[in-house]
């Protein structure tokens, strides 16, 4: 099928996620969608798969205008996808979850012969070895992701959509991926490929669009004619300056947070590094790295097995949340700012307030909310929160402001170590400069920051430092001079593997279970 | 640009109309009730009627606040009746076959209460597992374990001093229902006065987010299952001053009540939000009807439907609210 | 791997073995628990328990609570034996009036949880409240004495130790059992409960299927009733009343995860039989009734945190 995405926009509170972006997707080819996080990528999967529906813009198969309400009318219209997240029965077996879409039936009754014939065949397209009576819930993590793609392409649909797909295969699988994919061009099927391993792009597809800012950045341009070094240039390439945050001065040899060997129960092994005093230190990678696995386990939502934590000289064991911040001084500005760094229900006062509940007490031992608004309101100000009065409901707030708000109770704390995770995502530019002068500044009172962050032109601008992380491993530590060309250029090679010049899929030693 | 100024006070008056709108509709219907069974049978407004409600209504109450303060974390109790009759039983037991005096025996009863919610607390806590199921064994251990121990006796040799103060009459108020005023006026400091009590909201309005700002969500659950037992021990005390006995009967309808005075008078079920007025509401709604159908001779058979059909309603209310409240972009706050 | 290693792997073996161990002991101890009655008393108390721990394994198969189980069994048992008793309906129509109560308050149930979105825990608290004043509102706490010889006699009578009222359960659970490992809207369901959003993604009905478990949640609550009433021979306003723990308890013991998509026939079963050799040791022992109470409370907190052990030991290999 042809399948056309026409100036699609689409628009969340406080951020637009894609602006104009078209999407010209022929049969018979592999399409790749390329663009770094936050570029609008998965949003415009969501609208093809009929998950979101477009705010401006039209879609349409074989020329005939399309509407889904719902991923049951994609899949109907002969869409089908691959996604990021698993979306399978834990307790069914690998056949069932394949063909669960359409079980084969006579009668009311599940046709068990068929359902595993069926699933048989497109399975040993992929990975012969795997049984199809397995339940699913024991199957790795890679294994599942092939049971998701022998259930795509089940459907025999017209559109593949396939999103990051070999994020947790490689080697043979991934190379049968491959080969199952061309023989489906072959047949006339229109396939999209969406990843961050240009590599594979560059062998695999045959035409690519990079997505940038939620606009289109290269629109299909045939794979020929889009080098490696054009197709990384069209993905961090930006037209708005980088905020002057002036000279940043900083004592490198006053580490206060050693990190030494460790390893964790979130996957990492033998993890060193060290952030200094009033420093901030970048921590690059993509999705999946392992960054805010690292940030949780500094902060103690889970554990150190092996290695040792040094804070300002002193040896020490994170056992908790609560030890952290009390004891050490340590905070944590979630990704996740509505689900993890914000209580949406309540007010902005007592949003802010929350981390020194227990320090401002009066004699009676009572709290009262002119204290909670005594510290919320000079900081509200100071931040210069955008909001009718202290009561508000945080969710009422705009991206930015609530952003601001999750600072502003770290701050209320005074905390010493400040780990910021992804500070700008959904935060319209102009609050973004102002949280990225407000890190900057916070460092002059001594805090230190471990900032991490897809954005590059972010990274650039704020860190003196960039730790580069891919697979849960330390890749790469570069000094940030602040020039934006040479310095991009250095970590997306960092990031996209071309370390010791290693160029094909199969040559990779991926450490990942 | 900058706030030149960001205001700390509370929202305007109109707001402030909308938000207390549930209450409002509440009284509203509490006030239409008893217009209704008045008219219909003169004798429900007589002192001593009302003198028979207020004591109804303060158990109901205390029985809503237990339920209440578990909800405020988004889990619940269903072990406030056990806990209620273990705690009494105890008292009785200690009065009667051990001539313990009274404040003394009511402390234990107390005592038991607390502990008994601490063991859900920490039960709930240390194994991650599903206040609903942790809480529905409890009731039948608990309940169980004091059939048992005391083989379902009934004390009835109480010091008579306690049949007295549950008789003890104000004009046509009780005194159990200063009591439970007074019980609502502690939470409500605990609620707005405390940092314990911002916790136990934060907790349940976002467990995650709480935790990640320091908030030591576990213990916060195990104190509020704690209080929930100590308040299911008051009501059961309470109960027993107006029975003159303890009995193991006791504690059995809990369940319905405590539930419905909450949900009416406004708290989330899934945390995050209470209402100390609205509980009493609720209670007051709940004893209301009650007394009414026993009044105009409907029976109290009937009395089952009525709550059940009350708590339907109230709880689709409750949802139609919020989202309305959405949609004209006005907003709750704690 | 060979069927001693099936077997062994299979979750309820722990139940089984405990079952076996149970067997042994009482049989070592008391004399009269082998005899011809007392398997005959056992298999009777089996009977209601095993279909009410279903109505509710089902809800739970579904990740939803249903509170509302033992109210409705009272209100179908009324039911049933009150057009028996006072209208002379014939035993068919008024078992068919009774399961036709039971699903029209499971759909009241499912349909109520979908449509308002509000949790199945409070939708059913409620709707029990209901039922149960209905039920005492029309009976006015007075059970009807007067049924038909013929399903008393039903309810009494034996092919030796086998009761003949224990031949529904068996029917039921085996249907259930098919139902579910076998039918399309069987293993649509447990989708539904295994991977909600998973199911949505792939264009599963979710909540035609939440109404679907609650129907039959009803339904088997109705069939629990009716052999109540068939056991006790005579239709109580109470019956149902103590339904709830046992019905989560059975479920539970049984390995049923809260979260839904997980419940096993073959497991519930088992764990309906612990509960019922333990409540019949109990007897024998001539131990205080109080104790059964108090040990399925501590059965459930057992099996629970058994469950949770097993799933962190699992997780961290």
């Amino acid at each position: 099928m042809r399948f056309v995405v026409e100036n699609a926009g689409k628009s969340f509170p406080g951020v637009v996620a894609l602006d104009g972006v078209s999407l010209d997707i022929r049969p018979g080819e592999v399409h790749a969608l390329v663009g770094e996080n936050g570029a609008g990528k998965s949003t415009l999967i969501k609208i093809i798969t009929g998950l979101y529906r477009p705010d401006e813009g039209l879609l349409s198969i074989d020329g005939k205008e399309v509407r889904f309400a719902s991923p049951r009318d994609a899949i109907a219209a002969g869409v089908s996808a691959v996604h990021q997240e698993r979306n399978l029965i834990p307790r069914f077996s690998v056949g069932e979850n394949i063909m669960i879409e359409r079980l084969p039936a006579r009668g009311g009754l599940v046709d068990y012969a068929s359902v595993h014939a069926e699933a048989r065949r497109f399975l040993d397209m992929i990975d012969p070895s795997m049984d199809t009576r397995t339940e699913v819930r024991r199957l790795s993590v890679a294994q599942m992701q092939i049971v998701e793609i022998a259930k795509a392409l089940s459907l025999e649909a017209g559109l593949l959509l396939l999103d990051e797909p070999t994020a947790s295969i490689s080697g043979h699988e991934a190379e049968a991926l491959f080969a199952v994919l061309r023989r489906l061009k072959a047949e006339g099927k229109a396939i999209v490929f969406v990843s961050h391993k240009l590599d594979e792009v560059i062998a695999l597809s045959d035409r690519v669009t990079v997505l940038r800012d939620g606009k289109t950045a290269v629109a299909g341009d045939p794979i020929a004619a889009v080098s490696r070094s054009r197709m990384v240039s069209a993905m961090i390439g930006r037209d708005e300056p980088v905020a002057n945050l002036g000279v940043r001065k900083t004592l490198r040899d006053d580490a206060v947070l050693e990190v030494i060997g460790i390893a964790t129960t979130l996957g990492h092994r033998d993890l060193s590094f060290t952030l200094n005093k009033g420093e901030i230190l970048g921590l690059y990678g993509l999705v999946g790295a392992g960054r805010t696995e690292l940030a949780r386990t500094l902060i103690g939502d889970a554990k150190v097995t092996a290695g040792k934590l040094r804070l300002n000289g002193a040896p020490v064991s994170i056992r908790s949340v609560s030890q952290a911040l009390r004891k050490f001084r340590i905070g944590y500005i979630s990704e996740d700012r509505k689900g993890e760094g914000l209580i949406l229900a309540h007010p902005v006062r007592s949003n802010v307030a929350i981390t020194v509940w227990r320090r401002v007490l009066n004699r009676l031992g009572l709290l009262l909310r002119r204290r909670e608004s005594e510290i919320a309101g000079p900081l509200a100000r100071k931040l210069e929160i955008k909001t009718p009065s202290l009561e508000q409901t945080v969710g009422k707030l705009s991206g930015g402001n609530q952003q601001k708000v999750s600072i502003a109770k770290w701050l209320a704390v005074e905390v010493k170590i400040l780990i910021v995770d992804e500070p700008t995502v959904g935060v319209d530019i102009k609050t973004k400069s102002a949280i990225h002068e407000l890190i900057a500044e916070i460092t002059r009172g001594d805090v230190s920051v471990l900032l991490i962050s897809s954005d590059m032109p972010e990274m650039i601008a704020l860190a003196d430092r960039i730790l580069v992380m891919r697979d849960f491993l330390i890749v790469g530590e570069l000094e940030n001079n602040r020039h934006y060309e040479p310095m991009s250029r250095r970590i997306m090679n960092l990031i996209h593997g071309d370390f010791a010049g290693k160029g094909s899929d199969a040559e990779w030693e991926t450490t990942s279970g | 640009m900058t706030n030149a100024e960001v205001r700390a006070d509370r929202p305007g008056p109109q707001a402030w109309l909308v938000e207390q709108s549930n209450l409002l509709g509440l009284a509203a219907i509490i006030v239409l009730l008893w217009m209704a069974f008045t008219a219909r049978a003169p004798g429900f407004v007589t002192p001593f009627n009302l003198f028979a409600i207020s004591r109804s209504v303060a158990i109901d109450i205390v029985i809503g606040y237990s339920t209440m303060v578990v909800l405020a974390t988004g889990g619940m109790n269903l072990a406030i009746g056990s806990i209620g009759v273990c705690s009494v039983m105890l008292a009785g037991y200690l009065m009667q076959k051990l001539g313990l005096p009274v404040p003394l025996a009511f402390a234990a009863g107390l005592a038991l209460g607390a502990l008994l919610g601490f063991a859900n607390g920490t039960a709930i806590v240390r194994s991650g597992v599903n206040s609903f199921i942790i809480t529905l064994a409890s009731a039948s251990l608990f309940m169980g374990g004091m059939l048992i121990l005391t083989k379902a006796a009934i004390y009835n040799g109480v010091p008579p001093a306690i049949a007295a103060f549950g008789r003890m009459r104000w004009g046509f108020i009780s005194p159990l229902l200063l009591i439970a005023l007074a019980t609502g006026a502690a939470l409500l400091i605990l609620f707005r006065f405390t940092a314990l009590g911002r916790e136990i909201l934060a907790s349940g309005a976002n467990a995650r987010a709480a935790e990640l700002s320091g908030v030591p969500v576990g213990r916060v659950v195990v104190t509020v299952h704690t209080l929930s037992g100590l308040l299911a021990a008051g009501a059961g005390l309470m109960l027993m001053t107006r029975l003159g006995a303890a009995m193991p009967s006791i504690g059995e309808d809990w369940l319905l009540p405590s539930f419905v005075a909450p949900v009416l008078g406004g708290t989330l079920l899934a945390g995050g939000f209470v209402s100390i007025i609205g509980t009493i509401l609720g209670a007051l709604l709940v004893a209301t009807i009650r007394s009414g159908l026993l009044i105009v001779q409907v029976g109290n058979f009937w009395l089952q439907l009525f709550l059940g059909l009350i708590l339907l309603f109230a709880v689709m209310v409750d949802r139609y609210r919020g989202v309305y409240a959405e949609r004209r972009g006005l907003g709750r706050s704690s | 791997m060979n069927v001693a290693q099936r077997l062994l792997a299979k979750e309820w073996s722990a139940l089984a073995a405990a079952i076996l161990a149970g067997f042994v002991v009482l049989s070592l101890l008391s004399p009269e628990f082998l005899t011809e009655f007392n398997l005959y008393v056992m298999l009777r108390s089996f009977c209601v328990v095993l279909v009410v721990a279903f109505a509710q394994m089902l809800a739970l198969g579904v990740g939803q609570l249903n509170l509302s189980i033992g109210a409705l069994g009272g209100l179908v048992a009324i039911a049933a034996g009150g057009v028996m008793d006072k209208l002379g309906f014939p035993i068919a129509l008024a078992v068919g009036l009774g399961l036709l109560i039971g699903a029209a308050g499971g759909l009241a149930n499912g349909l109520l949880t979908v449509r308002t979105g509000i949790n199945g825990f409070i939708i059913t608290l409620a709707t029990a409240s209901v039922f149960t004043g209905v039920n005492l509102g029309v009976t006015e706490s007075i059970p009807f004495y007067n049924l038909p010889a013929a399903f008393v006699a039903f309810g009494t009578e034996r092919f030796f130790a086998i009761p003949y009222l224990l031949a529904p359960p068996i029917a039921v659970g085996a249907a259930l059992a098919f139902f579910l490992a076998r039918t399309v809207p069987g293993r649509y369901l447990l989708a539904v409960g295994g991977n909600p959003q998973a199911a949505e993604l792939s264009g599963l009905p979710r909540d035609r299927m939440i109404v679907l478990a609650h129907v039959l949640s009803g339904l088997l609550a109705a069939v629990g009733a009716i052999l109540a009433v068939a056991q006790l021979g005579s239709a109580q306003p109470t019956i149902g009343a103590d339904w709830l723990i046992i019905s989560f308890a059975a479920p539970i013991i049984g390995g049923a995860a809260l979260t839904g998509g997980h419940i096993s026939v073959a497991a519930t079963s088992l764990a309906v039989v612990l509960i019922v050799l333990i409540q019949n040791g109990m007897v024998l022992a001539k131990v205080d009734p109080y104790w059964v109470q108090f040990l399925l409370g501590a059965l459930i907190l057992v099996a629970v945190g058994l469950n949770r052990l097993r799933a962190l030991h699992a997780r961290s290999e």
